[in-house]
């Protein structure tokens, strides 16, 4: 998830808890506040009625024959009434104030109502004072849907507000991953530049990079300068020692025998310095020192290659079959490196084939890339090695000591240095053989 | 043919220098920019050999110092340290080949006759292989007044060999020469063996091929008087 979602999310959810408690009490004080307004008025009419009473007497109120007496205003929101009590309660003179719902006239309404007990002229009495509360509830019901509508409206006020803020926010970030990190291919590449922004961490964030590529860039040129030197300085008594045997060899009189070791020896320096080369050529194309600048034409490098390898289908009496359409321009590429590319996987379905079997090269163009598949009816190879016939010094066949396992590392890297894929189809996937399929991507 | 080898390991030198000696070139040795630079400007070479990586000094300097001194010396410009830039820098400033290290004497020597031929256009550009007639200008190899039609990769081997004619020249020197540096997962292919007997039998169609031997457990052998 983006952070800036994250942000946003947090924010909004953090708000949306705020209002909701907010939204929950509220309702509650309002109530509160309401309730100390009417109490306050019933008192006060207690009060007036209270005075009245003493100034008057009940019968001035006009009791009817029960003794009692009720009076409503209008809209029944107001009311007063004395009834005659039997018992005398046990707090007696003390003020309740209660809700209650009141049946009056067939309309029940919900009132405040304040009641006190009084004894007057030897006769127990009750007075209730009502207030109608009903239309408080509707007021409290509107200010409650009114807040939380203003509430929601402010929410997503808010969340796009941050939204827009946080993406100002980290736009320093944005271009630090972006054309710092993953634009850079090659730490050489790297150019140590201060960044556009005043939030502290995000200075030090790509100050830390900086420093970092600076390291990497070192280490890298260290590297290079080291597998340079390592390969003069292996190289150099190889070199003494070839030529060395080479004007042995080239010495009248020397026996049958003695040439043949010596020829031995030629061959062991020979598989010495191709292992030797084979590292240099790998790390050289880790190390970024190909120019990547030329086009070629996949079908026509098929073809040569195949022309380079025709001793061996012959040797084998393998029939190779070939058969390419569509464009098979490729560019940018180093024609030297495709070259050794498409060459290493052919030489290599050619060892693992059997004799007097068939490959099968195939050029197929796709939307976004030009296919070449290269499969053979060789003895294959076991689904759990698939993943691994990449690696260096690998050989899957115990009898195969006639190769040192870095064709195909060579052609991973390759691949690599030209964001070319390679599939392995290989196991039980296919009746017999393996099959490679290299995707050439078409540049945009 | 007066050839100047310029290489700061002394052993590799001395090799070079044993072996073009053996095969008639007068050699001189600098061990150092500076005194290569002094040989180059008072002397007069057919072949300069530069090592590019000179203690003192880089061979790439030097060639272009005597390019541009006027020195027309076939420059070979050898190297151990692998870096493509070499190549490309050293032909740009008009080398006129680039071997890397190590490399086999016999295509050192097939290299300067190379040259040679290109600078001075020989005029007479066949060579005579018992009864086959081989010219080296037009690619063709004739019996009388039959061509016959051979691979680039066949040619290549027939000339190789006649070039060094008498002498046993190994699977390795042979593979080298004709697959370069290409790099060859394996090391112990004999492929050359498909085309040498490709070769034989084209030959024999024509005339007597005995005079290509095959020498047990080493190599081959053109012999020729």
């Amino acid at each position: 998830m983006k952070l800036q979602l994250k942000f946003a999310l947090y924010n909004a959810l953090s708000k949306a808890i705020i209002i909701l408690a907010f939204g929950l009490a509220l309702p509650v004080v309002i109530e509160q506040v309401v309730y100390n307004h009417v109490d306050d008025r019933l008192n006060a009419r207690l009060d007036k009625m209270t005075l009245m009473i003493e100034r008057g007497g009940v019968n001035e109120i006009a009791l009817d024959q029960d003794c009692s007496f009720s009076s409503y205003n209008i809209f029944k929101e107001e009311y007063v009434a004395i009834s005659p009590l039997s018992r005398m309660p046990d707090d007696f003179g003390k003020i309740h104030i209660n809700n209650s719902e009141r049946n009056i006239e067939n309309e029940i309404l919900k009132h405040r109502v304040l009641s006190q007990a009084f004894i007057y002229d030897n006769q127990l009495y009750n007075l209730e004072i009502g207030e109608g509360i009903s239309s408080l509830d509707h007021l409290t019901d509107t200010i409650r849907e009114f807040t939380l509508r203003m509430m929601l409206i402010i929410i997503l006020i808010f969340i796009f507000l941050d939204f827009g803020f946080v993406q100002i926010l980290l736009r320093p970030f944005r271009k630090i991953t972006s054309q710092k990190l993953r634009n850079i291919r090659h730490p050489e590449n790297f150019v140590p530049m201060p960044i556009q922004t005043s939030t502290t961490e995000f200075i030090e964030l790509n100050q830390e990079i900086n420093e970092m590529m600076k390291k990497i860039q070192l280490a890298f040129r260290s590297e290079r300068e080291f597998i340079t030197n390592v390969s003069h300085e292996l190289l150099t008594p190889v070199s003494i020692l070839r030529n060395r045997i080479e004007n042995l060899m080239n010495e009248s009189g020397i026996p049958n025998e003695v040439l043949s070791q010596l020829a031995e020896s030629q061959k062991t320096l020979s598989r010495l310095t191709r292992v030797v080369r084979a590292f240099l050529y790998i790390s050289k194309i880790e190390n970024d020192q190909y120019l990547k600048n030329e086009s070629v034409n996949l079908h026509e490098l098929t073809i040569d290659v195949i022309s380079e390898v025709e001793e061996r289908l012959e040797e084998k009496q393998i029939k190779l079959e070939k058969n390419f359409s569509g464009d098979a321009d490729f560019y940018p590429c180093n024609k030297s490196l495709i070259h050794t590319l498409i060459f290493n996987i052919i030489a290599n379905a050619i060892k693992y084939s059997l004799p007097d079997s068939k490959i099968s090269v195939t050029g197929v163009e796709s939307n976004s890339s030009y296919k070449i598949s290269i499969a053979d009816e060789g003895v294959g190879i076991e689904e759990q090695n698939i993943p691994h016939i990449f690696d260096r010094f690998r050989r899957f066949r115990p009898d195969d000591t006639m190769s040192f396992g870095l064709g195909l590392p060579i052609v991973k890297t390759i691949a690599e240095f030209h964001g070319i894929s390679i599939e392995v189809i290989g196991g039980k996937a296919r009746l017999k053989g393996t099959e490679f399929i290299i995707g050439f991507p078409k540049s945009q | 043919m007066n050839v100047l080898i310029v290489e700061d390991e002394r052993q590799l030198s001395h090799e070079i220098e044993i072996f073009l000696t053996k095969q008639g070139y007068h050699c001189d040795v600098a061990f150092n920019g500076k005194s290569a630079s002094e040989k180059i400007f008072i002397n007069s070479y057919d072949f300069v050999l530069m090592d590019i990586g000179l203690p003192d000094s880089n061979g790439l300097q030097l060639l272009k110092e005597a390019k541009e001194g006027g020195k027309d010396a076939a420059f070979i410009m050898l190297t151990a340290r692998g870096t493509i830039d070499d190549k490309i820098s050293g032909l740009d400033l008009g080398a006129d080949d680039y071997l890397a290290k190590p490399f086999s004497l016999l295509e050192l020597q097939a290299r300067m006759q190379a040259i040679l031929r290109r600078k001075h256009g020989l005029k007479n550009n066949t060579i005579q292989i018992s009864d086959f007639l081989m010219d080296i200008q037009n690619r063709t190899v004739n019996h009388g007044s039959n061509q016959i039609n051979l691979t680039k990769k066949e040619f290549d081997i027939l000339h190789y060999m006649a070039l060094h004619k008498n002498r046993v020249i190994t699977r390795v020197q042979l593979t080298e020469h004709i697959w370069g540096d290409v790099l060859e997962d394996d090391y112990e292919s004999n492929y050359i063996d498909v085309h040498m007997k490709n070769l034989r039998k084209k030959l024999s169609q024509y005339g007597n091929s005995d005079f290509i031997e095959t020498v047990r457990g080493i190599g081959y052998r053109l012999n020729m008087s």
